[in-house]
């Protein structure tokens, strides 16, 4: 269909493998499908994580130690709104929920942004890890809104009204895996956009040098700005889906690895690229769940929990060691659709620039 | 550009320049204990090429930032035009018509040649979210025609090959160029380089000469350089501003200005009686 650089063709071969391999643990009844799609749900999840991150980090260099915290704010918005066991007894339909995660994630994103970005990048990122433990400790404590570590059940599905009779197995996880492929999707086109636009091409500049931009006329601040709210705000979808996914919200779904997860996903896949972005989310999730079958596997005096960890510290040494840029590194310009008269006439943009 | 040369050689200490496009006045800047910026006033005339010189330290890179707003003056105006810039942040500045360069430009990591040429033009509608979404015709008609405009100017400069190659894989002369280029895709009325030769081999440095006076002929660009080889300067500018210890020496041709035993004497470090 298009030309694919070599990196591209191992990637989707790699990818292809996979689901092969998968679907033939289904069909030999050793992974069930519904759990198959609850994993593949899962990795939907983190796969927005990481896009959301890769907007913030991958294009303008900001550094966000909040993933978890924004994630945590959209799904407790959606708890807090949607649940009958909800102390604020609201009971609305999800689609409020949605609402007041994007709502409450805008405005406080805008009030950790508007007092940092003006200063040196670091100082954003302090004050996003102070909000990431802030986040946590009011979920924690404030028991009047949150029930505290009791938790939020009685979350509402959101997926009852797709035509899935036929699904000859439990389509409660299928419905939210195609729920979850449809945001991914969403979103994926909507950051391309983005990206390939002027808007993007400033963020880029900022993140290679930030005076240079303003050198040359553009209103930095702003342009950070944005990029730093449309990517919480993703990161906030990921929340409200993972809220209607799991039905039930407690203080441990804000654990603060998962920021340092999809920090590893984005670099993983390659700071930058949207693409990138979706492979690091899937490799993460597949090396974090896939490792839940080692138990049959290692010795049972090996406790599995840290050997995950020592696989994913593995995983990022191998990057660095061997693809620094990440798997699949942005490596196509980026000119806005239609527009480029050398696309049509010659096709150069397609070698691996390596 | 040559009738204010006439009459230089008496009038060095107040600058009569018929046109400004770029005033300074009284600008003052320090830091800490240190005063790199001591009440310096200078006026640019519209249309010439100004060359500003200095041994250093002598405060020519504080005074370019402090007219293209990357520091805020602690007392002092800066007009560019008709309107007061002083304080406004950089990008307000270059919507003024004023750009500036950069001495070591930062290569654009994973951008092209045009790519990073098109990050120059000023206004354009895809660089707000809004357009986006809402007139993508507008943005599609604004791209194509910058990206025209930025072949254009590539060849212009002979580096037109260099248009799909990755930015971070030109040599530091093309690079020059390249920053040349895109400062003049933006469209300003006044152009300060801050040494655009340094660090350029002999060749380039003339060809270099011969796109400013190219430029500011036919557009009727303004230029306000900063150099330190003193050759290109001289030979390129019709005023010559020397700056030392953060205040302005004398202002004058490049003849009076060669010719004058303060600069001679900053220039050598010396400064005593």
């Amino acid at each position: 269909m298009i030309d694919l650089t070599r990196t591209e063709r191992t990637v989707l071969g790699v990818l292809i493998g996979a689901c092969i391999l998968l679907a033939g643990l289904v069909g030999t009844g050793v992974l069930s499908a519904s759990y198959l799609f609850y994993l593949l749900a899962l990795g939907g999840m983190y796969v927005l994580l990481t896009v959301g991150l890769n907007v913030q980090w991958g294009y303008v260099g900001l550094i966000n130690f909040s993933v978890a915290a924004f994630f945590g704010i959209g799904a407790y918005s959606v708890a807090l709104v949607t649940s009958p066991r909800s102390p604020l007894e609201l009971e609305l339909h999800p689609i409020f929920g949605l609402l007041a995660a994007i709502v409450v994630t805008v405005v406080i994103a805008l009030l950790i942004a508007i007092p940092t970005l003006r200063l040196r990048e670091d100082y954003l990122a302090i004050a996003t890890l102070g909000l990431a433990e802030v986040v946590r400790l009011i979920v924690l404590n404030e028991q009047w809104l949150t029930r505290g570590s009791a938790g939020v059940p009685g979350i509402p599905r959101v997926t009852e009204w797709m035509p899935l009779a036929w699904v000859p197995f439990d389509s409660a996880n299928f419905r939210n895996f195609l729920l979850v492929v449809g945001l991914v999707a969403l979103v994926f086109l909507i950051v391309r956009r983005i990206h390939r636009s002027p808007w993007g091409r400033v963020l880029r500049t900022i993140r290679a040098d930030e005076d240079l931009a303003k050198a040359l006329g553009k209103n930095t601040y702003r342009r950070k700005m944005e990029a730093f709210v449309i990517g919480s705000v993703i990161m906030a979808l990921a929340g409200v889906f993972y809220a209607h996914l799991n039905l039930f919200l407690g203080p441990g779904d804000l654990d603060p690895i998962n920021t340092f997860y999809v920090w590893i996903a984005v670099i993983v896949g390659g700071s930058g690229s949207d693409r990138g972005a979706i492979i690091g989310g899937v490799v993460i999730v597949a090396i974090l769940e896939g490792t839940r079958g080692l138990v049959a596997v290692v010795p049972a005096d090996v406790s599995v929990g840290p050997l995950r960890l020592l696989l994913v510290g593995a995983l990022i040494v191998l990057v660095v060691r061997f693809r620094s840029q990440g798997i699949l590194p942005p490596q196509r310009e980026l000119i806005w659709p239609g527009t480029d008269r050398r696309a049509s006439a010659s096709t150069d943009g397609g070698e691996d620039r390596e | 550009m040559s009738e204010a040369v006439d009459h230089e050689v008496e009038a060095e200490e107040s600058p009569d320049v018929d046109d400004p496009i770029l005033e300074v006045d009284g600008l003052k800047k320090s830091f800490g204990g240190l005063v790199a910026t001591d009440d310096v006033s200078i006026a640019v005339e519209r249309g010439s090429i100004t060359g500003l010189i200095g041994p250093n330290g002598a405060g020519k890179s504080t005074l370019f930032n402090l007219i293209s707003g990357f520091y805020e003056p602690d007392a002092g105006q800066v007009l560019v035009g008709d309107s007061d810039v002083t304080g406004l942040p950089p990008h307000e500045i270059v919507q003024r018509g004023l750009v500036r360069t950069f001495q070591t430009p930062k290569k654009l990591e994973g951008m092209s040649v045009r790519e990073a040429m098109l990050v120059g033009p000023q206004a354009q509608p895809g660089e707000s979210l809004v357009p986006i979404w809402l007139s993508p015709s507008s943005v599609a008609d604004a791209e194509r025609a910058n990206l025209d405009r930025a072949e254009e100017l590539l060849q212009l400069f002979e580096i037109d090959h260099l248009a799909t190659e990755r930015a971070t894989e030109v040599s530091g002369g093309q690079l020059k160029l390249i920053e040349l280029a895109r400062a003049i895709i933006a469209e300003p009325d006044i152009l300060l380089l801050d040494e655009p030769v340094a660090g350029v081999n002999p060749t380039l440095a003339r060809k270099l000469a011969g796109f400013i006076e190219e430029l500011n002929e036919s557009y009727g660009l303004t230029f306000f350089i900063v150099e330190h080889d003193i050759n290109f300067i001289m030979r390129l500018s019709d005023r010559i501003v020397v700056l030392d210890r953060g205040r302005v020496l004398t202002t004058g041709s490049p003849q009076a200005v060669k010719s004058d035993s303060r600069v001679i004497d900053a220039y050598l470090g010396g400064g005593g009686p």
